[in-house]
């Protein structure tokens, strides 16, 4: 069998494999996939790598992406790769808001709270005695080689790829358990207790469920969890789900935020590839999924990037300027979600772009080198403006004004690198509620380390999940015409 | 052509709702015909949208953001169009399919239709094949259109071409099919009319169904 030698930061990792496939699979296998937001169709660049050896020649896609890619590279015989350094693991958020400390923990000796995301996966060892935070991990969720979105996930494990998702991400769970207990100086069979959250598709691929429900209308699903379940000879509760669409994740990190504890209105949104919205009024909880697509992680937009040295991060306006910052204060080489949003508020505020989108410019600079195109304002009002008719459609059906809501919690990666006030200038967020913000980092996982070690939590989890009320956004009438209007940038129209 | 009139064109295609609210009710107060505002202001605006869509040069969102310019100039027009007794060219009914509840594809393509002058009855998403050809009876609607976003749904078309065989409506209506897993190949093997791979192209094509029937 060839050999693959893969060099991620200094280390070397060996892998062999049978056939000619493509790159992305054997790093896959290998436990060291690299992010590929387009699901591997060679459009966004972001799997970059260096490579020499038996492989195939460059193609149109890596032509254009000035780079061997790794979901286009196909191996033909041995040879050597080199990943870029993982900094984006490090950028995996896994901080939320507020400590557990241990009051009723769930039995055994440690226990792990994880987040199975469609994008990456996180979690964190906790001594159950103690409440203790003993270590961490992240690693991208190995399915994104599969595809990116969960549609696309679905539609796989629906035409056989069932097992194979299963696997994946059965591995990469075993591999960073390994690696934090490693870190723990803990033994392997201190571990007996797990508490996972995820959305629902990814509680479906875990425990090895047909989604066929998740992927027609009515989109019933017939599993919605809230269960213990045996996961390689440890025990794991799987949190409730509130339908298809709105997972355990955000019924986690709406016990997190507290919302449902108190009597005022509330709301709490995760922005990413899929946007959850969650309302909280008069003992109901409203909730609503809508398909942002995957502009805020940079996928098709023309000089996007991952968080990595020489990504903008931040831009503004400075005496008529635009200023921008990288990250590590690197060279400009692109730019990631925040800095994208950061640059059309101020575009939008220098009047370079209209707020129905329009610009006269074919490029609008940010920094030297690095600028933005037409298209790419294009692609984030789509997003933009699912997500601002998503919360406005939750609040038409709840019958709750702007000034009712007393906070808006952003939950999710993305949600913690943003700056709120062009979230609001582009209208991603209602401008009424720039002021009443929280930023509350990874909460599924923050919800899932409180359930472990307070069980007395485990009742607050399931009201909450009972009290949800799913709005369905696609074929609403409200939400198509909410969508029409907030495909505009606010401003005087 | 009326420079006015142009000039609501141009600002229906950059989505500019305002001013093509306020120049139509110039238009209409200057006394030009309300048929005339309709297809050389708006109407003609849209088309050349659509004519940029259809070639890629220009996307979803300002496609949106102009078909609602039109929307606030039409609805300026509207109480004025029935005095003038202002006919639409056909009447179609559009919806996406049971089990399917995608409908920006859908949407795009009733905008389009509505930009030529056509009637569309819009009927919504997850619509079963009885409401397609209840509607299709009850309105006298000379085609119908249906849209599917998943290779799970798509099966759905042909049982509503099925329905409109048993219901006896075949020969009276037209049935075109689109969405993104649909082909050429799907329409003709499902007996369908007309496949289009654009919102643009089915607007013109729905056109050239009416205007042979």
């Amino acid at each position: 069998m060839p050999k693959l030698i893969i060099w991620q930061n200094g280390k070397r990792h060996d892998a062999r494999f049978e056939g000619a496939p493509v790159l992305s699979q054997v790093l896959a296998q290998a436990g060291l996939a690299l992010p590929q937001p387009c699901g591997g169709r060679g459009r966004c660049g972001k799997c970059r790598v260096e490579a020499q050896g038996e492989i195939s020649p460059s193609n149109a896609f890596e032509q254009k992406a000035g780079s061997r890619l790794s979901c286009q590279l196909m191996l033909r015989g041995d040879a050597e790769v080199f990943l870029p350094a993982s900094q984006e693991m490090a950028q995996i958020q896994l901080e939320g808001e507020g400590s557990a400390g241990a009051l009723s923990p769930m039995p055994g000796h440690i226990g792990a709270a994880v987040d199975i995301g469609t994008t990456t996966l996180g979690l964190k060892l906790y001594d159950l005695k103690t409440g203790e935070h003993l270590a961490s991990a992240a690693a991208v969720n190995p399915q994104t080689a599969v595809a990116a979105d969960v549609m696309g996930r679905i539609g796989a494990a629906l035409e056989g790829g069932q097992q194979r998702l299963q696997r994946l991400v059965e591995d990469a769970l075993q591999g960073l358990l390994h690696q934090a207990l490693k870190e723990a100086k803990q033994p392997e069979t201190a571990l007996e207790t797990l508490v996972i959250a995820g959305n629902t598709t990814m509680l479906y691929l875990l425990t090895g469920k047909n989604p066929l429900t998740l992927s027609r209308a009515p989109f019933e699903a017939d599993h919605l969890f809230g269960v213990w379940e045996d996961l390689q000879g440890r025990r794991a509760y799987l949190p409730p789900c509130m339908n298809a669409f709105v997972g355990a994740d955000i019924t986690c990190a709406v016990l997190a935020s507290g919302m449902c504890e108190r009597g005022d209105t509330a709301l709490l949104a995760d922005v990413g590839t899929n946007g959850e919205i969650a309302l909280w009024k008069d003992g109901v909880l409203h909730v609503a999924s809508t398909a942002a697509g995957p502009a805020f992680e940079g996928a098709g937009i023309h000089m996007g990037s991952g968080s990595v040295p020489g990504a903008i991060d931040s831009v503004w306006v400075e005496e008529g300027m635009i200023r921008a910052h990288t990250i590590g204060s690197a060279k400009p080489i692109g730019m990631c979600g925040s800095g994208l949003i950061d640059a059309i508020a101020a575009l939008l505020d220098l009047g370079l772009v209209e707020d129905t989108g329009a610009t006269d410019e074919d490029r609008l600079y940010l920094a030297e080198g690095v600028y933005l195109i037409p298209q790419d304002i294009r692609h984030v009002q789509l997003a933009k403006a699912a997500i601002a008719a998503g919360i406005r459609t939750l609040m038409y059906e709840a019958k709750v004004r702007p000034e009712d809501i007393t906070r808006l919690y952003l939950a999710g990666g993305f949600g913690s690198h943003l700056d709120i006030k062009s979230a609001a200038r582009i209208g991603l967020i209602p401008r009424e509620l720039a002021d009443k913000v929280s930023v509350i980092g990874n909460a599924s996982l923050t919800g899932a380390a409180r359930l472990l070690l307070d069980t007395h939590q485990l009742d607050a989890l399931t009201r909450i999940a009972q009290r949800s009320r799913h709005v369905s956004l696609g074929g609403n009438p409200w939400f198509n015409e909410a969508y029409m209007e907030e495909m505009l940038f606010p401003g005087l129209d | 052509m009326i420079p006015l009139l142009t000039e609501i064109s141009e600002n229906l295609q950059s989505g500019k709702a305002k001013i093509v609210k306020e120049l139509v009710q110039q238009a209409l107060d200057a006394g030009i015909p309300v048929k005339q505002i309709l297809d050389e202001g708006l109407l003609s605006g849209m088309n050349i949208i659509g004519k940029k869509f259809k070639n890629n040069e220009v996307f979803v969102p300002e496609v949106l953001v102009a078909a609602r310019a039109m929307n606030h100039g039409v609805a300026v027009l509207k109480p004025h169009l029935v005095d003038a007794n202002v006919q639409a060219i056909g009447r179609v009914c559009i919806g996406t399919v049971q089990g399917d509840l995608h409908d920006i594809g859908k949407n795009l393509v009733k905008m389009m239709m509505e930009g030529k002058g056509i009637e569309v009855i819009d009927l919504g998403t997850d619509v079963p094949p009885a409401t397609f050809i209840d509607t299709a009876r009850e309105q006298g609607c000379q085609i119908i259109c249906l849209s599917a976003l998943l290779t799970t749904t798509m099966g759905m078309m042909k049982e509503v071409v099925d329905a409109a065989e048993k219901a006896g409506l075949r020969d009276q209506v037209k049935i075109m099919v689109g969405g993104a897993p649909v082909t050429d190949a799907f329409c003709e093997q499902i007996g369908a009319d007309a496949y289009t791979p654009d919102a643009a192209s089915a607007a013109d094509r729905a056109v050239e169904l009416l205007s042979a029937s």
